[in-house]
């Protein structure tokens, strides 16, 4: 068997694992629609204005996608190290041909999948519910594909760190929540104090958000965004499959 | 011919409590071994320092020649303690996931057939019973024809006939030449399965042998047991020993052929007794005898000494 043919086995068992999860499921589509009905259709930019969401509704598309591509990998692949190592799986899986990359691999492609899922509707609800105008540039794939790998890294960093599924949920949520908002997705940057530009540029988000502003809103070049972003997701990704527990 | 299993003065500690003092073992191919013990003896720990799921402080183990890291794990099967795969996946396609991370694997409907489980049946294995999971698990550990297999109390959960059944299975695999080390409480299925069986106990293989040379050496004597009023006192001068019981009287060293003499003495005597029942020695008796002489000896002089490991 290959290890095309084992990621294949591992990415069939964590795909039925989430779909079969139907609270799980409905959650992870639903929570960005939310938002997406609350800041882009229920609270009304105010262009010129000045503050919080006075820019066009299509400069906030980064954010939006953002919420699905950070917690979600985050919060799924670090809870599922968790369970892995409470149900005592990683124990089986040591004695097979699967890698702790493979597994990784495996895990990551199905939250692409999903999310890649979840980020259409979001592209369909942000065009449906708030009027705004966006190219719809290919460059969408490999810059959410990318961040999507960067985060399952993360989260299985998390997971080994943290003693329960519980705890990952936490820690996510105390991560997800400062990225989210200070790292060009909601909040502008000029926004912020100025000594807070160089912090901002330290967080993987930052690039995922200009680059799909840059590709989607700006007309900027998003290349050397998606660069940046390829090379977090190869080192997040890495370290993440060498934190996935083999032993106790 | 080269052991398919050695482990060599393996030694793991957490912390200050000593997990493993020092345990070697040495299985040969297409032999079982199995270990008996107290809860919190060092046998998962045992069992994970040799599948390498856990560092040893200490030793050294080799599993067809090679560190564990390093063995093909293509050859091994594992059946972790308290382990739960996902469990939104119904038996099929648990074992189909299980085969298809190795190179090749058996019919996931004939591995699960032979542990008792219907392959057509869609229902999660969330939803199965505790000893439909276990055998479920069983057979997800039985998918790659295994060589060498590690069970870490199997048959916990199921049934007496599901387990006689899976015993069935094990002992059909066992005459097929794999190799079996498997950990129990049940001291029937040691008993009946195992080539040779260990006592472990607080870190250290206390004695180590065939269950029958095990029984011989530790068990004690056949014992008529007499549901009965009377006290020890009144069989003073009997051939036998006898003790008092729960309940009655034992009378050790009986062999069948003198029950009818005992019963004799008992109407000679005009004790009144409600039943009898004879019983052969086990390998309970001889876990009971040895873990008691152990906590015994712990408390005045230094502990038996551990054996270290045997010839496959």
């Amino acid at each position: 068997m290959s290890a095309i043919g084992r990621i294949r086995a591992e990415s069939y068992a964590a795909w039925y694992s989430f779909v079969r999860r139907r609270t799980a499921m409905f959650f992870t589509f639903f929570f960005p629609v939310l938002l997406i009905a609350i800041f882009g259709a229920l609270v009304q930019t105010q262009s010129g204005q000045g503050g919080l969401f006075t820019e066009p509704a299509g400069y906030y598309v980064p954010g939006y996608l953002a919420v699905v591509v950070l917690f979600t990998p985050l919060s799924r692949v670090g809870s599922t190290v968790a369970r892995h190592r409470e149900d005592n799986r990683f124990e089986k899986l040591a004695t097979t041909p699967l890698s702790r990359a493979e597994w990784l691999g495996a895990h990551t492609l199905v939250n692409v999948v999903i999310i890649g899922i979840a980020s259409v509707i979001i592209l369909a609800f942000i065009l449906l519910l708030t009027g705004a105008t966006l190219s719809l540039s290919w460059l969408l794939v490999p810059f959410i594909a990318l961040a999507v790998v960067l985060f399952c890294g993360l989260g299985a960093i998390l997971g080994r760190i943290t003693d329960s599924a519980d705890g990952v949920i936490a820690a996510s949520n105390a991560i997800a929540l400062p990225l989210l908002f200070l790292s060009a997705t909601f909040v502008q940057p000029d926004l912020l104090p100025s000594w807070f530009a160089p912090v901002m540029d330290l967080s993987p988000l930052t690039y995922f958000a200009r680059g799909v502003r840059a590709a989607t809103f700006s007309g900027q070049g998003a290349y050397l965004d998606l660069g940046v972003l390829l090379v977090l997701a190869v080192a997040f990704f890495v370290v993440g499959a060498l934190a996935i527990p083999r032993t106790d | 011919m080269e052991p398919v299993l050695v482990a060599d003065d393996v030694q793991k500690s957490y912390g200050d409590t000593v997990a493993l003092g020092g345990v070697s073992l040495s299985v040969g191919e297409g032999e079982v071994v199995a270990l008996i013990g107290p809860n919190g003896a060092g046998k998962t720990t045992f069992t994970r320092c040799l599948t390498g799921t856990t560092v040893p402080d200490g030793g050294g183990v080799r599993l067809f020649g090679d560190p564990p890291g390093s063995a093909d794990t293509d050859r091994l099967g594992l059946l972790p303690q308290a382990f739960n795969p996902p469990d939104r996946l119904t038996a099929r396609e648990l074992v189909a996931y299980y085969g298809g991370l190795f190179d090749e694997s058996l019919d996931p409907e004939a591995v699960l057939a032979d542990v008792g489980i219907d392959a057509d049946d869609d229902t999660w294995y969330a939803d199965l019973s505790g000893g439909q999971q276990r055998r479920v698990c069983v057979a997800a550990t039985l998918v790659n024809d295994p060589d060498l297999l590690f069970l870490d109390e199997p048959t916990t959960g199921i049934d007496p006939a599901g387990r006689r059944s899976l015993w069935a299975l094990l002992e059909r695999l066992a005459e097929a030449g794999t190799t079996i080390f498997l950990t129990t409480h049940y001291m029937a299925e040691a008993e009946r399965l195992a080539d040779r069986v260990g006592l472990l106990a607080a870190g250290e293989i206390v004695e180590m042998g065939p269950p029958d040379e095990l029984i011989a050496t530790y068990g004690g004597a056949s014992r008529l047991v007499v549901e009965t009023d009377a006290g020890p006192d009144a069989f003073a001068d009997s051939r036998f020993e006898v003790r008092a019981d729960d309940g009655g009287l034992a009378f050790e060293g009986v062999a069948p052929t003198d029950i009818g003499d005992v019963v004799r003495d008992l109407d000679a005597r005009g004790v009144s007794f409600e039943a009898l029942s004879w019983s052969e020695p086990d390998l309970e008796d001889v876990y009971l005898t040895l873990t008691g002489e152990r906590f015994e000896e712990d408390a005045t002089e230094p502990t038996l000494t551990a054996a270290t490991g045997g010839e496959p």
